[in-house]
């Protein structure tokens, strides 16, 4: 399928964000927690016009997309994550950008993940 | 604009919490904030913790816990001289009450009742009068599920409501018991506006109106009483000629 031209895509926001966890947690834990997060607070509707996914996750660090209005509930919905795994987490967003290059280069390069 | 530091004015620990206020204090400080306040219940063996490590503080405080009206007043003049941050543990209609009638309480935690939002039109008033902050304490929302987290973001939303009608002091809290429990600035203020409270509002719940409650309990050296201060003697001597100006701004910035 032809793909949309610039003017019709969705905008979006990329948010780099750090995980602190007590154990290391794979990337399918945690789309499955962020999801079910995401999902009690602002319900399946409110998700599908938050548009959150998980891009990329390595070593603690990775990168959520969302629609380009609602950085502010999906920062509140990530925000909920308690456990992940049965382990106590918590994510933190380090920044937001325009595009994926943006966000890696400004927040998650070079950054150390806070350990105990 | 300056850098805006954000505080945590209700933070457990040991024995309340998990985790020691060192602990504590190295996320909190990896998150952004500038300090956090050790709140815990006057109940448990405790003692105020308080410290500054690398630009970080640590204020000592207390989270009165009394069922009975009169014996909280008793309370809250035990405690007043030896803590920064003095917070009343709310949820009952008296205690709410009377710790906003009590120009010595700095914060009512959690006023919500199991009935009703704790809050009321007589009680704005009076906390407003006497300058004690009503807490939103996000804890509520990120950590329950389901009914709880519906019913506090209700009362959450009625309690913005007649706060900023009555123009009292807000402030939002983590009233963290474990480190996992602390949440970044941003994030706190992300979750405020899930209850109605807009931008500034937020922003001044978690920096500007701590910083005031900080700065009100732990006057500067050389603070004699509200308006009157010495000023450094050495630095007006050399300085009085260069900048004048700086040296009274900073004096009544300090109210």
């Amino acid at each position: 399928m032809k793909i949309l031209p610039p003017t019709l895509r969705d905008k979006k926001r990329y948010l780099a964000f750090e995980l602190i966890c007590e154990h290391d947690v794979t990337r399918e834990e945690l789309i499955r927690e962020m999801f079910s997060c995401v999902g009690s607070l602002i319900g399946d509707v409110g998700s599908s016009k938050c548009g959150i996914r998980v891009l990329t996750f390595e070593d603690s660090k990775g990168i959520i997309r969302c629609a380009h209005t609602k950085t502010e509930q999906t920062r509140a919905a990530v925000a909920t994550i308690t456990h992940i795994g049965g382990k106590r987490a918590v994510v933190h967003i380090l920044g937001i950008s325009g595009t994926v290059a943006g966000a890696t280069e400004k927040y998650l390069e070079g950054t150390e993940v806070f350990t105990f | 604009m300056a850098r805006l530091q954000f505080y945590d004015l209700n933070v457990h620990s040991i024995p309340d919490g998990k985790n020691t206020p060192p602990e504590m204090a190295a996320l909190a400080k990896h998150f952004g904030y500038a300090g956090i306040a050790i709140t815990n219940h006057s109940n448990t063996e405790s003692k105020p913790s308080e410290f500054e490590a690398n630009g970080f503080e640590v204020f000592g405080g207390v989270e009165i816990v009394s069922k009975n009206a009169s014996k909280l007043h008793g309370l809250i003049g035990k405690y007043r001289k030896n803590v920064d941050v003095l917070v009343v543990h709310g949820g009952d209609e008296n205690i709410n009450r009377a710790a906003v009638e009590n120009k010595n309480v700095d914060i009512l935690a959690h006023p919500m009742t199991p009935k009703d939002s704790g809050l009321n039109h007589v009680l704005a008033r009076s906390a407003c009068e006497n300058n004690v902050a009503i807490e939103f304490n996000l804890d509520a929302i990120f950590k329950g599920r389901g009914g709880r987290r519906v019913h506090a973001l209700s009362y959450f939303r009625k309690n913005v409501e007649i706060a900023r009608k009555f123009d009292v002091p807000m402030i939002i809290t983590s009233n963290a018991a474990s480190r996992f429990d602390l949440r970044a600035p941003r994030e706190m203020m992300a979750l405020a506006g899930l209850f109605g409270m807009d931008k500034n509002e937020a922003i001044a719940a978690i920096s500007t109106i701590p910083a005031g409650i900080i700065a009100r309990n732990r006057p500067r050296s050389g603070f004699i009483r509200e308006g009157v201060e010495v000023i450094d003697a050495d630095d007006m001597d050399c300085d009085m000629n260069s900048e004048p100006d700086n040296e009274l701004k900073e004096a009544g910035g300090s109210n």
